[in-house]
């Protein structure tokens, strides 16, 4: 079946078996493998991209679920001259990763969190709710907590 | 060269304990990783693997038409198609497999659930799934065993027809003798459990094998150990070693569960070489948690004696450790846990034996900390007990027993030789940073105002032995200005790109910038062991330290022959030679004289990192759950290059320390299958909400054996937070008899609902 979505800002069509999960759409059709998939059940977190301004799990989705809708990656976070975003520039300085598999999908989840509500950080139950939605098994989660309340202080600086 | 700023805002040759951010970030962030799922290989097919559902029986039959017959399924094999094709292989050659082969595809036989029975390749992976759901196997199901210890009874179901399911038995030490036992003033006794764990790196197992012109094989693999998988490649395949490559590119997670070259790979290699077309495998979550590898898995049966004053005189452990269906990998981690089983302590006396046992459960491997976090286990819960039953407190008894500073260097009973340290400080460190005194001052409060909360505090010190086999290190100055550092490890997440740099440019003066990481290709680096065992930087990160004093050296021949003088009026700082009024830059050498690397291999003795850990719990009484108020880490792992790396490890250690103290298990029913069915919705890895305030707190006791003085990281919280943990949950539950991990509500709720019932048993005439 065709669909027409915009990934990252471009017009894209897509020729999808009806089954294909966005995931494998957005990973093998558009060849944007920086969502990574690590359960493909929902769990992890590691393929979390923003739809229309929500964070989803896109081994959940269906393609064909995504026609005519918005969908931003992790390859969309820098800024055009390559300058990283606020909150990768963070978990660079703070040690956010380690293997970095799971690395995408937690940007993506706190993009989402952040521009929905900065002030998500200072609300520490709320915080914590964000970042156990998804998985990381190198990190022990410290160096993400870091990296999330220093990017959202930086920007707030910079808005 | 001196002279320009660095990037970092540090001295050029002035990095060793910065925190540098690491180099591999800056394409992590970006999405531009690149994991061999990533890759983009022409022509490339999908390998989906059935497997089987039944943990024990007869291959009778593996229908394969259906799933022939799907649109895009390119061929569909058992083993019965391929006769050739070649069986696992072990980690290290052993007589334990002697009789016990594994075939990559199982032949007549399944002997745990998530065995490989048949392989789908396809165009693409939505098809080979679909191919392999079409596949029918027939297995008469026979009877399985999956306690080691059962296992080793007579009437125990056979794994291998005419063999004994022990498949290997080893010890230290001399046997104790019951007489010992019988007069020693004090003896505690007790058996502990190490439940399977599943590794669960986020990115699974993954493999793409690409045939090549010339008869070769390129391989890309998730892996810990390239040259070990290229050398069983060449061998299984009788393919030159120089025409098999490995190469790992960047890899989501190990933990110990990538190092082996498991059946699949086998099967996709040879699938490859078959069809002379690229074949890739992409292990899904439930491959990962049944068909992979587990860790731990053992019964260990513990007896400590000791003098009235709490002093121990002799242990002996017994262990029955199950190497799940097939030994291959699974004895290795045993001789990790009998070497350090003294601990601390100088106990004078000591004996253990382990029976390496197959069960028909998943095969076990090294899992982060491989067999060190069972002696810990072995040892630091057992201290706790003999302190209760002496009425000491945990942290007296062990202060009695530790070995002192000036007894090192120290040998042990167990054969293993402690290098340098501090056990002593260690715990004090721990003590303090937990502010240990006023927590107990704090639960004794809380019992005599009888307000029901429990909390408990628990104390673990550790040893372990860090680094194992030689390393390759070498180090090339290029006319370009730029350095290579070339190592036989390889990078799971530890950050090598960086690490290493900032131990050549500072062995060489130069900016850390212009120092390039070369590892995990077998083309680019000629020999190589790996990364596990802690012994990156311990083995690898010293033979580059070496390699790059040896540059130094060599430079500094190369510039007396080309002036004609002696090497001794040569000097050399910061990237430059200077021979009386000439002065030469490395660069300009190597213009001058030719291409210049040094190699290194260094097989410098085990380090032994060590520490003690300190866990505050709090235990809810009516629902069993566990929370930890406070994880204090003391970590000396010998000289420190990047903080903020180690930090980084020992937080991700102490998460599944954490993990498995707490939370997990693979659970299996009674005929051995695994009871996952919702994935890592049944198997729970720590997540945010579990992270525990923890505090770390370093000492920095240089490896006296190598030049660099690193002793290595990455195992420590995986050792010392489950007994920790475990004592901390005991002392809060009142010890009871039979506490084992992980300690789950259930398990918390089931000891207290005991201990009253034995209370009223008590209250009653
Ligand atoms: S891959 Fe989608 S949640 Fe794990
Ligand atoms: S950095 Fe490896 S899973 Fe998070």
């Amino acid at each position: 079946m065709k669909i027409e979505l915009e990934v990252n800002g471009k017009k894209r069509e897509l020729n999808i078996e009806p089954r294909r999960t966005l995931a494998d759409a957005l990973r093998e059709d558009l060849g944007l493998t920086g969502t990574h998939l690590g359960c493909e059940h929902g769990v992890c977190g590691a393929c979390t991209v923003i739809l229309d301004g929500k964070a989803v799990r896109s081994c959940l989705m269906f393609a064909a679920q995504c026609g005519g809708r918005e969908v931003r990656t992790v390859e969309s976070l820098a800024a055009d001259d390559g300058t990283p975003h606020p909150l990768q520039a963070a978990f660079v300085a703070e040690h956010g990763l380690q293997c970095g598999f799971c690395t995408p999908g937690f940007l993506m989840l706190v993009t989402a969190a952040l521009e929905g509500d900065p002030d998500i950080v200072e609300d520490e139950e709320r915080l914590r709710e964000l970042l156990t939605s998804n998985l990381c098994r190198c990190t022990g989660y410290e160096g993400i907590r870091r990296a999330v309340v220093r990017a959202a202080g930086d920007m707030k600086a910079f808005s | 060269m001196s002279s320009e700023s660095s990037r970092y805002g540090v001295e050029p040759g002035d990095y060793i304990g910065r925190r540098l951010p690491r180099v591999e970030d800056a394409r992590m962030v970006r999405g531009e990783g690149h994991y061999v799922a990533d890759l983009r290989v022409e022509g490339c097919l999908e390998a989906a693997f059935v497997r089987s559902s039944l943990a024990h029986g007869r291959l009778r039959g593996v229908r394969l038409d259906e799933a022939r017959a799907v649109p895009g399924v390119v061929g569909v094999w058992s083993a019965h198609e391929l006769p050739e094709l070649p069986a696992a292989q072990p980690l290290f050659p052993a007589e334990v497999l002697e009789g016990r082969d594994w075939p990559s595809l199982a032949t007549d036989r399944v002997r745990f659930a998530g065995q490989t029975v048949a392989v789908v390749v396809a165009e693409n992976r939505y098809t080979a799934e679909d191919g392999a759901d079409a596949v029918d196997v027939e297995v008469k199901e026979l009877p399985a065993v999956l306690d080691p210890t059962k296992a080793t009874t007579a009437d125990a179901p056979e794994l291998f027809e005419g063999l004994s399911n022990v498949v290997g038995e080893w010890g230290t030490g001399e046997d104790i003798g019951e007489d010992f036992w019988k007069n020693a003033p004090v003896v505690v006794e007790a058996s502990y459990r190490q439940p399977p764990l599943a590794p669960t790196s986020i990115e699974g197992r993954a493999f793409l094998a690409r045939p090549e012109e010339d008869g070769g094989l390129t391989v890309w693999c998730s892996h810990q150990a390239p040259h070990r998988l290229r050398r069983d490649l060449s061998s299984v395949f009788e393919i030159p070693q120089q025409k098999v490559r490995v190469v790992v590119p960047d890899v989501g997670g190990a933990f110990g569960g990538k190092s082996e070259t498991f059946p699949e790979y086998l099967v996709v290699a040879y699938l490859a070489l078959r069809l002379g077309r690229p074949v890739r495998w992409v292990e899904d979550r439930a491959e990962a948690l049944a068909g992979a590898t587990h860790g731990r898995g053992q019964n260990q049966r513990v007896r400590l004696a000791a003098d009235r004053d709490g002093r121990m005189l002799a242990l002996a452990v017994e262990v029955d450790a199950s190497t799940g269906a097939y030994p291959h990998y699974g004895f290795a981690p045993l001789f990790n846990m009998l070497r350090l089983l003294a601990g601390v302590y100088k106990t004078p006396r000591i004996y253990a034996r382990v029976r390496a046992v197959v069960t028909n459960t998943t095969p076990t491997a090294p899992y982060r900390g491989a067999g060190r976090p069972e002696a810990a286990y072995a040892v630091e819960r057992t201290v706790d007990l003999l302190a209760r039953r002496l009425d000491l407190d945990p942290a007296e008894i062990r202060r009695r027993n530790l070995i002192p500073p000036e007894a090192l260097p120290y040998e042990t009973p167990t054969g293993a030789l402690y290098d340098s340290g501090d056990y002593p400080t260690a715990l004090d460190k721990a003590l303090e940073a937990a502010d240990y005194e006023s927590w107990r001052a704090e639960q004794r409060r809380r019992l005599e105002s009888g307000d029901g909360s429990l909390l408990g505090i628990g104390i673990s010190c550790y040893v372990e032995s860090a680094g194992v086999m030689e390393e390759y290190g070498a180090v090339e100055a290029r006319a370009d200005g730029s350095f290579l550092a070339l190592s036989g490890a390889s990078s799971t997440g530890q950050g090598h790109e960086i690490t290493f740099a900032q131990v050549v440019a500072s062995a060489l003066g130069v900016d850390v910038e212009r120092v390039r990481v070369v590892e995990a290709d077998t083309d680019a680096v000629p020999r190589g062991v790996g990364s596990f065992a802690s012994r990156s930087m311990q083995v690898g990160g010293a033979a580059l330290h070496r390699a790059a004093l040896g540059l130094v050296e060599e430079a500094r021949r190369r510039t007396a022959n080309f002036f004609g003088i002696s090497v001794e009026e040569v000097g050399y700082r910061e990237g430059m030679l200077f021979a009386g009024s000439e002065e030469l830059s490395l660069p300009e050498l190597v213009e001058r004289t030719g291409p210049l690397r040094v190699e290194d291999v260094f097989d410098p003795p085990q380090a032994f990192p060590y520490g003690c850990y300190v866990a505050v719990v709090e235990v809810d009484p009516e629902l069993g759950n566990v929370r930890v108020l406070r994880l204090v880490a003391v970590d000396d792992c010998g000289l420190v290059i990047n903080p903020m790396v180690v930090e980084g490890q020992a937080y991700g250690s102490i998460m599944q320390g954490l993990g498995q103290a707490l939370y997990e298990e693979v659970p299996y029913d009674a005929a051995g299958r695994h009871l996952l069915d919702y994935g890592l919705l049944d198997y729970l890895l720590p997540t945010f909400s579990e992270l525990p305030p923890v505090r770390l707190e370093e000492m920095e006791t240089p490896n006296p054996n190598t030049p660099l003085g690193a002793k290595g990281v990455g195992e420590s919280g995986c050792i010392g937070v489950p007994p920790a943990v475990v004592n901390a949950v005991a002392d809060a539950l009142g010890h009871p008899a039979d506490l084992q991990m992980p300690l789950t509500p259930e398990t918390c709720w089931t000891a207290l609902c005991d201990r009253s019932a034995a209370r009223s048993a008590e209250v009653r005439p």
